[in-house]
Formats: structure tokens, C-alpha cells, sequence
């Protein structure tokens, strides 16, 4: 048993099954700055639906490797009740938040929830 | 040296707390800020119920049950676990951290290691050290973990890794290299492997 496992491994290994988001399903999203950010389509079409009036967060992190370590962070972040939607693209490192409209964000108090979390934020992107 | 698995005991309130707790983890002994987590764990050597709270990201205090196979005793370790050193890049990470604990039984019995990982999303590795000190036996085990992760699961997808586990210790002086499969999702982690020497190695996990 020990070695068909060893052996299963070992393909695994070299027959990479990649799910990785694949470079075709990304998007530039065009940023309240002028900017553009690269984030999986499908996700954030998904994450955008149904919100009206809010500000949506794209926040670039470093380290966010494994579903738990994002955990932390969605648990951090929905205890705001100006945070309407969370959600996590581990392939692309991203955090996606979705505000009220008339939030003021503080994105020194964001990368600060994140880094007590463990990770580091790279940017924070806001769209309109 | 033959082992079994721990039949009921502690493991048949661990079973039945998993039945009822159907939720969503990585096996870090730190969590995150207000994080609670409880584990169990059984082993050749003892099997363990263990509920640690994590004030910050690096620091862990927790209580830990232990049924000792060697000793043939119960008896309660006070733990500390600190997150020693952390790299974050942008496709892995790498975690350093001590693990120490005294027990109720006085001083003398006590214990610290250290444990280590780094990750992508595709391969995990590991090690591990761990002295166990009391007034009758001292324990060193060491372990060696690596392993793969056969699919990239999405955020609350089911997340599988295939491990190979190489451990020793000196109170069975054995060393054995075995198979571990991984499985979680959200904030629930079980894990499992099993040697000849060794027999069943158990891990599960729940966060909260």
C-alpha cells in the first residue's frame, strides 16, 4: 500500500493537473484611479452581480497560499457591518470586498487586519 | 512494538464532535486573531485533545488532555505556541514556530520542539522536533513531511493533499516512512497515515 501510494504521488507530481486560473480568464479591470488590475473574470463578474451602490475592494496579497489562511481574513473583515460581500481568489492572491457607497475606506486599517492576520497587502485598487 | 488504534476513549468524543460540527483548515498551531481551535491527535505514543486560543497571529495558549501509551497515564499540558519567523511571498509561504508545554503533574514533566513548513499552492513540506521530558522517560521524536496537492481547489472547496511522512522516535527507536492524506475544507482539517511500525497516525482539526 505504502508504495502505490509513493508511486500515485509521483504521477501526480509529473502529470500536473493545473486548475491554476489560466492566464485566458483574466480581466483588466479598470480602477477608480485611471488604473487597471488583473483579476479572474468569471470570479469577479460573479462577486460584482447584484451590487448597487457600493465600492468594490480588489486587494492584492502576499502569502495567502492555502484556503485557511484566508479564512482568518474573511472572518476579520465580515465582522464590519459596512462590508456588504467577501470573497477570495487564492489564484490571483486577491481579496475582493464590496463596501456600502458611502464608506470612507481606510486602507492603512485594511492592510494593517491583513498583516495582523498573517499576510502581507501589496496594493489596494477601489472601484467606483 | 505493536500498537493499536485508540478504540473509544477520547477519540469517540472527538468522532461525534466532527458528526455535529459540519463546517470548513490548514494545520497550523497558530490561528488567527480570536481564533479558537481544537485538535486531537493520536499516535503511537499518546492521544492528545488539545483547544488552544490565538490572541495575535503569532501566539497560541491552549490546554491539551493526554492519554500517555508509554506511561499509561492522563494528565494535562498548559501549551505555548509561538510563530517564530514567517515569509510571505506571492505564491507560498514559510512558517517557523516553537512549541512548548508543561504539565500538571509538576516541572519535571514538561515539553518544546520546534516545527516548521513551506507551501504553494501545489507542494507542501515540513519538519518538526519534539523533546518530551518527564520524571520517568525523555521522548525525542522528529519528523520529515512532503507532499502534493493532486487538484488546485478553489476558496471553500475541498482541499486534498497526498503526504509522505518520515518519523522517528527514540522510545520505539524506530523510524518509519509512511503515507498521510490530508483532507479540509473551511475549518475542518482531518488528516491520516498509517506505517506497520507505527500503525495509525491521526490529526483532526476544527476552528472557530
Amino acid at each position: 500500500m505504502k508504495y502505490s501510494f509513493l508511486a500515485l504521488i509521483f504521477i501526480v507530481s509529473f502529470n500536473d493537473v493545473h486548475v491554476y486560473a489560466n492566464e485566458d480568464t483574466h480581466v483588466h479591470t479598470k480602477m477608480s484611479d485611471g488604473s487597471s488590475i488583473k483579476v479572474d473574470q468569471a470570479r469577479f463578474i460573479t462577486f460584482s452581480e447584484g451590487l448597487k451602490q457600493s465600492k468594490i475592494l480588489v486587494v492584492s496579497v502576499k502569502g495567502m497560499v492555502c484556503d485557511f489562511c484566508a479564512r482568518g481574513i474573511e472572518k476579520t473583515f465580515r465582522r464590519d457591518p459596512d462590508l456588504l460581500k467577501i470573497d477570495v481568489d487564492l489564484n490571483f492572491g486577491k481579496v475582493l470586498m464590496a463596501y456600502k457607497a458611502n464608506t470612507k475606506i481606510d486602507e492603512d486599517s485594511i492592510a494593517m487586519k491583513i498583516r495582523d492576520n498573517g499576510q502581507e497587502v501589496v496594493k489596494i485598487d477601489t472601484l467606483q | 512494538m505493536l500498537y493499536t488504534i485508540p478504540p473509544m476513549g477520547i477519540l469517540k468524543y472527538v468522532l461525534l464532535l466532527f458528526v455535529f460540527l459540519s463546517a470548513d483548515c490548514f494545520a497550523r498551531p497558530v490561528s488567527y486573531p480570536g481564533g479558537y481551535t481544537f485538535m486531537f491527535k493520536s499516535n503511537s505514543l499518546r492521544d492528545t485533545a488539545y483547544l488552544h486560543y490565538s490572541p495575535t497571529s503569532r501566539n497560541a495558549v491552549g490546554v491539551e488532555a493526554v492519554s500517555d501509551k508509554v506511561s499509561n497515564d492522563d494528565y494535562v499540558y498548559l501549551r505555548y505556541t509561538r510563530l517564530l519567523f514567517r515569509k510571505n511571498h506571492q505564491k507560498s509561504q514559510g512558517n517557523l514556530y516553537l512549541n512548548t508545554g508543561i504539565s500538571n503533574d509538576g516541572f519535571d514533566n514538561y515539553f518544546y520542539g520546534i516545527e516548521g513548513d513551506w507551501e504553494t499552492r501545489r507542494i507542501f513540506t515540513g519538519f518538526g522536533y519534539k523533546r518530551t521530558e518527564t520524571d520517568r522517560i525523555d521522548i525525542e521524536e522528529k519528523y520529515l513531511l512532503a507532499g502534493v496537492a493532486p487538484y488546485i481547489g478553489d476558496y471553500g472547496d475541498l482541499h486534498t493533499w497526498l503526504m509522505v511522512k518520515f518519523k522517528e522516535n527514540s522510545y520505539a527507536k524506530t523510524s518509519s516512512l509512511y503515507p498521510v492524506v490530508k483532507l479540509f475544507k473551511g475549518n475542518t482539517l482531518i488528516e491520516f497515515g498509517y506505517s506497520d511500525s507505527s500503525n495509525w497516525d491521526i490529526h483532526l482539526m476544527y476552528r472557530f
